[in-house]
């Protein structure tokens, strides 16, 4: 199925690409048809992908966010009604919303600053080097259940490590993730403590900045700070901007920490619009399915998410040179 | 763009910077470079520390006794040694049948993701064929699509083909390229120089050929990083297994330990972290093992400007 699906679509599109292949000489044509015919076979894995994982969902998750529908009896057309329900009726949507924002604008910035930081410290050749680099990363390859759960236990306001630490040094204590001011942060802390997969692209970005050229702007008298700025940013600024696209995605789309830790808690200040969606569209499967209802609330988070990365595309261009873009 | 080689090999990238030699330096220069390594040491070694704090601790728990973990105010180390936890712990969860269900999923799905991002990274960077640059954009575009945006249909879908409660929502993606691995594989793919492959077409070689003897012994540390990669996000995954397992005994280790702590409700902490610690392993090990190769392979993203 694979290797027809390939052909069908590399066919066509061969001929239209080429339309003077006819006066190539014989071999050469032949052997440009082989290799189309061949790289559709190799990336069709991909393109089945794209139609079945990506446009597939996408095209009927919009048909169903027009319905009302819970997943057993046919959807039944409503128009807006969901939308409607949604921003004028939905008592916890605008809240929902305006936390996620706080969350993305908050976790963001906090976790690129933090792990070009820790890049940057460790892009020394120094001894013990590879053994700090490697402790940084080390709580990324733990399983974020595990992390999670550990720090859920961390925050423990009787027996957990955080409030210890606190009164080791001889602070006041605090409630954590059960105070409604604090659980958000709480949340921000575990994402920086496992920070190291940012640091870790960041690194690779930054070894490969040619050495020579900063050499180069310490003889000239340049300073650390502004070759950092003049020569280290404006080389990494592509892996920059794909570490920016990455982490607005993901923080829009932040769930197992708000699942694991706080359950959207406590009141509404954790209560993320992912972790809205997983209960209005499947924890309250059984008692009361909304499937088209949690389907628009979908669409809504990926229309922001879209609207925000091409604002951010949009305001960095040119000052990043986007070679991953092609 | 596309066709420019990289003048940077891919082992370049990760060896670290040269340092100057220490040699000749005047005393003046020297003094503040070696207050500037002081700091430096000092300031990773704190960072270092309380980035570990948190598994010491959890190590600690797993030790304690049933009287220690209860204990108010709690004490960091245990008065003594339970070993046992290490054993009731998992009990409590059938541990080990949810570690095999876990095992074949990430393996299988690891395997998925490492064919599929290899074959696919080698066509849309090896493979000259009109077309290829939309396509790459099309899949490494679609990165930016939400996750999200397919749980319901796809959910649902799966309900219709009747696989839901089953793995194959959990593996089958993974042979169908991930866009972050093919974006990675290619990346790698254009650093290495395109004579290798000319010659062994000139010889007559095709293209599966090349892909099996030539690319895939040199790409080696990408395919080991794509491999833990995706080995780390089958074993963590913990939406996916939440919507699609129904049954406990097809449940996936992240569903188990998230239900062990509902169920448990506090008291048999250092049961629960002995389990964690057993759960933590495999991913750590497999990463200590391929570290290597897993710091080679992610070096070629910093070749992503060229």
């Amino acid at each position: 199925m694979t290797m027809m699906s390939a052909d069908a679509v590399a066919e066509p599109l061969a001929r239209a690409a080429a339309p003077g292949g006819a006066r190539l000489p014989a071999r050469r044509s032949a052997k440009r048809r082989r290799d189309t015919i061949l790289g559709y076979l190799f990336i069709s894995p991909a393109i089945i992908g794209l139609f079945l994982f990506v446009v597939y969902p996408m095209v009927t998750s919009l048909y169903h966010s027009f319905t009302d529908w819970n997943g057993l009896t046919p959807a039944t057309w409503v128009g807006l009604d969901n939308y409607v329900e949604m921003f004028t009726k939905d008592p916890t949507f605008w809240p929902s919303v305006a936390v996620t924002f706080l969350w993305v604008a908050i976790s963001v910035p906090v976790t690129i600053v933090a792990g070009l930081s820790l890049a940057v410290l460790v892009n020394r050749a120094l001894h013990g080097v590879k053994v700090f680099r490697t402790i940084f990363y080390l709580p990324v390859v733990l399983p974020a259940i595990a992390v999670l759960t550990l720090w859920k236990y961390i925050y423990d306001p009787t027996y957990g490590l955080a409030n210890e630490v606190l009164r080791f040094l001889h602070l006041p204590t605090s409630g954590w993730l059960g105070d409604a001011h604090v659980a958000l942060p709480a949340i921000l802390i575990v994402g920086v403590w496992s920070v190291g997969g940012t640091m870790i692209i960041f690194l690779a970005g930054l070894q490969a900045v040619p050495h020579e050229l900063l050499e180069a702007a310490k003889v000239d008298g340049a300073g650390a700070i502004r070759s950092f700025v003049k020569i280290t940013l404006p080389m990494i600024g592509p892996i920059l901007l794909l570490q920016l696209v990455l982490q607005l995605n993901g923080a829009f789309q932040t769930f197992n920490q708000v699942a694991i830790l706080t359950k959207g808690g406590p009141g509404t200040s954790t209560n993320l619009l992912m972790y809205k969606i997983y209960n209005d569209g499947f924890a309250n499967f059984i008692a009361a399915p909304q499937l088209g209802y949690a389907t628009a609330e979908v669409w809504v988070l990926f229309v922001i998410v879209m609207v925000v990365t091409l604002l951010m595309l949009r305001l960095t261009r040119g000052r990043f040179s986007a070679g991953g873009e092609a | 763009m596309t066709a420019t080689v990289s003048s940077t090999a891919p082992a370049a990238v990760a060896t670290p910077v040269a340092d100057v030699p220490a040699r000749r330096v005047p005393l003046a220069h020297r003094v503040p470079r070696t207050l500037s390594r002081v700091a430096w040491y000092l300031l990773c070694g704190m960072l270092a520390l309380s980035m570990l704090l948190p598994l010491v601790w959890m190590v600690s728990i797993a030790l304690k006794s049933n009287g220690d973990v209860n204990q108010i105010p709690p004490e960091f180390f245990p008065n003594e040694f339970q070993l046992s936890n290490f054993v009731d712990g998992p009990a409590q969860i059938h541990f080990y049948r949810l570690l095999a269900n876990t095992m074949i999923v990430t393996v299988v799905s690891a395997f998925g993701a490492v064919a599929s991002s290899m074959i696919v990274g080698y066509g849309i960077s090896r493979i000259d064929f009109p077309g290829r640059n939309l396509w790459f954009a099309l899949i490494a575009g679609s990165l930016f699509v939400p996750g999200v945006v397919g749980l319901i249909p796809l959910q649902h879908l799966y309900i219709n083909l009747g696989l839901i409660d089953t793995w194959v929502p959990l593996i089958l993606p993974a042979f169908f390229g991930s866009p972050i691995f093919i974006f990675l594989a290619r990346q790698y793919y254009q650093s290495i120089p395109r004579y290798l492959d000319e010659s062994a077409l000139i010889d007559g070689a095709g293209h599966w050929t090349i892909f099996t003897r030539i690319m895939i012994p040199i790409t080696k540390p990408v395919w080991i990083t794509v491999a833990i990669m995706s080995f780390q996000l089958a074993w963590n995954d913990f939406l996916n297994p939440l919507v699609y397992l129904q049954s406990q005994e097809k449940f996936t280790l992240p569903l188990g330990m998230a239900s062990f702590l509902s169920d448990t409700a506090g008291s048999q902490y250092n049961y629960y972290m002995a389990t964690n610690v057993l759960f933590m392993l495999p991913p750590l090990v497999l990463f200590f093992l391929a570290q290597r190769y897993f710091m080679e392979g992610i070096g070629s993203l910093g070749t992503i400007s060229k």
